[in-house]
């Protein structure tokens, strides 16, 4: 774990102010995305550095590193990386087939059609196998909106949502997120109740805000 | 505002005021004197220019401020309407050749033919402008002391956002090709003239000599930012300079689709302070944030920051009315933050002020954002074109290629329409679920279904509607209603890309084995914040007419 660290803190100093857009440093940085990819960590800020570099000089742009950015930014889900992946990316470079083939598995995500992503998946096993932890980091995600979304679900549908997993790997996925098995074969997510209620938003006026005109008053 | 002030306390005292009002009698008889004396520059012109080195080389800010806000503009306005200043060579021994003097007069000189002559910059005006930048920050960069210049902020502001804009323009006229001539594509190729690297590296240099970050960061946790200001900071031209640089950067960043580092390089800055008396600056800082939020997908952000500012303006419209060039870009500006406002509203329903609501009624807004709800695309393109930035490509590639500007819109709109339309369904569920306070999953897959129906074939047959497949698809749409209204939103910290994943939607529910449970939001109208405002004004307002002696 350590050289991840080291490798961490060496690529932030490269990322100060103008040193940022030195293209010497390309070398380095696609080197961390390797190590990003086979360690499963990641790093936005060193990522969109290459992007940025790739967009300053075409001519250093190299295609299998940003398939790599772009999955790897995909595994960040709920987070926007992806977005601005793509806006540092050009017209052009959007149209290859690698690289639109990612985005429309992206789509497919964002949009949470959750079956429809794990098919597609399915088809294109050399892509997701490069990055380590991806299928596992797609179902963090999957989980995150189950559970923002569900207080109970069909533990058949959770498994159908996670991927078609077996029985044990939904165990544990259910144990990992504390939830609970349920009769009639259902998940307890948590008890949504408590966060989700209709509420009056009444105006709350504190005593600070009055504060001022009660000095004034004498 | 304060340009009022100062004219009271000198009152137009120096000599070239009695001039230059005989002069202005009659606009004929001055373009008649103009023709017949072709190249020779107006008395009051050189009279100008005299008082103005003189107040610039001893420092004596109130004149310089007043020579730039108001007489440089009239004197424009009179004899130079669509013609440029005089040049530098016929200027120049009156100022005894001034380095520093010119190296001004010329900025302002060059920013006057990219405003107002029609047909803008020609290409070797363009060069000498960018050479001319070049000598500006090479005397207050590469000094060992700082420089004892003195401008004011107003001026500085205006200096780097035209630096910025020139650059932008300079890349919109190298892309759009046209008839050139082969020193020109020689210049080109060699990109040395108003190179991305060399623009990111001035304002990188201005931020860093000024080390106003430190300074922020001393200044937002309650310090004296003098203590990290260094030699170079503690001087105010440097200070702003780093400061508007800063802004600069921002903006630049922006143009170039890089979000992230957009609102990186603003750490520290509560956005909604005012650092300077510079409203241009505040508002343009707003509006750039504001649309690096909304292309994150942080919609409260960006709707709060739309917000403010346009309080702000709303507030403070008189200072806009007077025809100039920086009050232009200011309406405009506001315009562009309706229209991206009202975008951010149909994605994220969200309660803003009552003042705002009623602006974006009187501008006729609640019609476009009424097609947008229900799906029309198209509408979304529009605004979004209108309301953003002209983007730019960085890169300098061979002069054959399409218009890359052209392309670097496009992308960042198809960018921008794919969120879109991943949100397609979201109203139309939240029409739904507005009416209920609980709803059956297949009762709802079956409203779906009926419209999609209706809405969608005009023949008689009615096909079987197949209620486990539409409530799989329901489920999918609910699961990404939620995921979409979950933004991040800032509360707190230095950097404005911090904040807490916040469920923005005032409508939410959640689904309980097939039912689905839904909570609305009512938000009573808020006066408090109001009526203490216009409170404290009355009281401040009572207290100075008790002081008034008659």
């Amino acid at each position: 774990m350590s050289q991840v660290e080291n490798m961490r803190q060496m690529v932030a100093t490269k990322l100060n102010g103008i040193e940022r857009y030195n293209p010497e440093n390309l070398v380095l940085l696609e080197q961390y995305v390797e190590m990003q990819v086979r360690e499963n960590t990641y790093d936005l800020e060193a990522n969109l550095a290459i992007l940025k570099l790739y967009q300053l000089d075409p001519t250093k742009y190299n295609l299998d590193i940003v398939c790599l950015i772009l999955m790897k930014a995909v595994t960040n889900f709920p987070h926007t990386d992806l977005t601005l992946c793509k806006c540092l990316l050009s017209d052009r470079n959007m149209q290859d087939t690698q690289v639109s083939n990612i985005v429309f598995l992206a789509d497919i995500l964002e949009r949470c059609d959750f079956q429809q992503f794990w098919t597609k998946v399915n088809s294109m096993p050399d892509l997701c196998s490069k990055i380590t932890g991806f299928n596992d980091s797609i179902r963090k995600f999957v989980c995150h909106v189950v559970g923002i979304t569900f207080q109970t679900i069909s533990k058949p549908l959770l498994a159908r949502l996670l991927g078609d997993i077996d029985d044990n790997s939904l165990v544990m996925w259910i144990r990992k997120n504390n939830w609970k098995e349920v009769e009639n074969n259902m998940v307890l997510i948590a008890n949504q109740d408590d966060n989700i209620k209709t509420k009056n938003i009444t105006e709350k006026i504190n005593f600070t805000d009055v504060s001022a005109i009660m000095a004034s008053c004498r | 505002m304060y340009s009022e002030e100062y004219v009271e306390s000198t009152g137009y005292e120096y000599n070239y005021g009695g001039d230059y009002d005989g002069h202005t009698g009659d606009p004929h008889l001055d373009m008649e004197y103009d023709r017949q004396y072709a190249y020779k520059v107006p008395d009051v012109v050189n009279k100008f220019i005299t008082y103005f080195k003189n107040a610039i080389s001893e420092g004596m800010i109130f004149e310089i401020q007043n020579y730039y806000e108001n007489s440089f503009p009239k004197l424009t306005e009179q004899f130079f309407d669509k013609k440029s200043w005089p040049d530098e060579a016929d200027i120049a021994p009156l100022v005894d050749n001034d380095p520093v003097f010119l190296i001004l007069y010329k900025e302002l000189y060059y920013r006057h033919i990219y405003a107002r002559i029609p047909g803008g910059p020609s290409f070797e005006q363009r060069v000498q402008s960018f050479y001319n930048y070049c000598e500006f920050f090479n005397y207050i960069l590469n000094g060992e002391t700082p420089v004892s210049l003195e401008l004011p902020d107003l001026w500085l502001w205006e200096l780097v956002d035209e630096f910025v804009y020139q650059f932008q323009t300079f890349a919109q006229y190298r892309a759009r090709g046209g008839k050139r001539t082969p020193e020109e594509i020689e210049t080109l190729n060699q990109n040395k003239m108003w190179n991305v690297l060399c623009v990111l590296n001035v304002l990188h240099s201005l931020v860093d000599k000024s080390n106003i970050k430190k300074q922020l960061e001393v200044y937002a946790s309650g310090g004296d930012p003098d203590t990290v200001a260094g030699d170079f900071g503690r001087h105010s031209l440097y200070k702003m300079l780093g400061y508007f640089s800063l802004v600069g950067l921002l903006r630049l960043h922006s143009l170039l689709g890089d979000y992230y580092q957009a609102i990186k390089v603003l750490e520290n800055m509560e956005i909604h302070k005012k650092y300077s008396h510079v409203p241009a600056c505040q508002i343009t800082t707003s509006y750039y944030v504001g649309f690096a939020y909304m292309m994150m997908r942080r919609y409260a952000d960006a709707i709060q920051t739309f917000s403010s500012i346009l309080l702000y303006i709303q507030r403070t419209k008189q200072l806009f009315q007077t025809r100039s060039y920086q009050n232009d870009q200011i309406n405009k500006q506001t315009d562009q933050m309706y229209t991206l406002l009202a975008i951010c509203l149909v994605l994220h329903p969200m309660c803003v002020d009552e003042s705002i609501q009623q602006s974006l009624r009187e501008r006729n807004f609640h019609e476009k954002m009424y097609k947008m709800q229900y799906g029309d695309l198209n509408e979304f393109e529009q605004c979004f074109n209108f309301g953003c930035p002209k983007f730019l490509s960085p890169c300098s590639t061979n002069v054959e290629s399409e218009d890359s500007v052209k392309e670097a819109m496009k992308h960042q709109t198809n960018v921008f329409m794919d969120e879109v339309r991943q949100q397609k369904m979201l109203p139309t569920i939240r029409s739904y679920l507005k009416l209920y306070t609980t709803l059956p999953v297949s009762k709802l897959a079956s409203f779906m279904a009926q419209q999609a129906r209706s809405e969608g074939s005009n023949e008689g047959t009615v096909a079987k509607v197949d209620i486990a497949k539409e409530t799989e698809d329901l489920i999918i749409h609910l699961l990404c209603f939620k995921h979409k209204m979950k933004n991040l939103v800032w509360s707190k910290g230095a950097s404005g890309l911090e904040g807490q994943f916040q469920s923005g939607s005032e409508l939410d529910f959640y689904i309980d084995h097939d039912m689905i449970h839904i909570a609305d939001t009512k938000v009573a109208h808020r006066y408090g914040e109001f009526f203490i405002r216009k409170i404290m004004k009355f009281e401040e307002l009572h207290r100075k007419i008790k002081q008034v002696k008659i």
